[in-house]
């Protein structure tokens, strides 16, 4: 998995948030969009992307964009 | 059953389809107990087989079949002598935003929960495997998530649309035979399935909804009554309808 392609995958999802704003450090569910609609499009992204699944709980328990990548990459 | 009464399904075959687990297999269970015989149809022989010990082999029977084929459809109806009532629970679901939605998992859900209604049901018909004029009652699980818009759950509820737009005309097909089509329409009912639903979604986000329905979520018997209802003589004048059971929660709004 590669960091900068998963920030920028992230960042595609938001329709209304400037992506230059999000960074791998942006704690995401304090962004001004964060929805359960834009979670359920993150769960879709990384399941197409990356044939991986997350939960409800990977998202409650990580805080930024960084930590759920981390998430991930372990999975 | 010592007595028979209208919700009797004494002397009455049922085929359920998806009877391996949730509400099809729970359904199974309360056709036996109101006098009926079960066929049950699923992919999985271990579970099938477990349904069968519980309730007992002169009341219960399974055939291995996936229905998402053309060859386990035929295996259905070949292996099915006639009978006087079917239940389709079998069905998948899958969240997917619209921007995610692809034509392999489109055509995944609608073959398991719409396709394999379609096709049994004229497999079934055709070959008259379905005792005419004698209150013969099919009923379909569909969902209440098809009279809403809920996102994220275009696949699912696609499906179940189609399927309850399609029961009306079956209904109307059928109804010179006295046999009878109706769905139900579920919302949230406590099964496996919704677990895994659960797993994706927060606990939050599931304690939110839970709170919406004046009556809390269904059970798998919950469900299993309503078709008890509907496959018995109780409902012989009800065709073509949907019958909703989700705890008041999209009618009764604070």
């Amino acid at each position: 998995m590669d960091k900068n392609q998963f920030l920028q995958s992230f960042a595609e999802q938001f329709d209304d948030t400037d992506p230059s704003a999000i960074t791998i450090d942006t704690k995401f569910k304090e962004i001004d969009e964060w929805s359960s609609m834009i979670a359920l499009m993150i769960i879709a992204m990384v399941d197409e992307n990356y044939n991986k699944k997350i939960t409800g709980a990977d998202l409650r328990e990580t805080e930024t964009i960084g930590q759920l990548f981390e998430r991930l990459s372990a999975k | 059953m010592t007595e028979k009464t209208v919700f009797s399904l004494q002397g009455r075959h049922i085929l359920v389809t998806g009877a391996s687990s949730g509400i099809g297999l729970n359904i199974c269970r309360s056709i036996v107990t109101s006098g009926g015989k079960v066929t049950g149809v699923a992919r999985r022989v271990d579970l099938l087989s477990e349904m069968v010990k519980e309730l007992g082999e002169d009341n219960a029977s399974f055939i291995e079949a996936d229905l998402a084929s053309d060859a386990g459809i035929e295996k259905v109806v070949a292996g099915i002598p006639e009978i006087n009532g079917l239940v389709h629970a079998v069905g998948i679901s899958k969240l997917s935003p619209l921007k995610f939605i692809k034509r392999q998992s489109l055509e995944e859900v609608m073959n398991v929960n719409y396709f394999s209604m379609v096709l049994l049901l004229a497999q079934i018909t055709r070959h008259k495997k379905l005792q005419r004029n004698t209150n013969s009652s099919v009923v379909l699980i569909s969902s209440v998530a098809q009279q809403i818009g809920t996102k994220s759950s275009l696949l699912y509820t696609g499906s179940k649309g189609a399927m309850s737009a399609a029961s009306r005309v079956i209904a109307n097909e059928l109804s010179s035979q006295k046999i009878r089509v109706n769905t139900i329409e579920p919302g949230m009912v406590q099964t496996a399935m919704a677990s895994e639903m659960e797993d994706v979604l927060s606990k939050e986000a599931i304690e939110k909804d839970k709170a919406q329905y004046p009556l809390g979520y269904g059970t798998p018997e919950d469900v299993a009554n309503a078709a008890i209802f509907l496959l018995s003589d109780a409902s012989k004048w009800m065709t073509g309808q949907s019958l909703t059971l989700d705890g008041g929660r999209y009618k009764l709004l604070d």
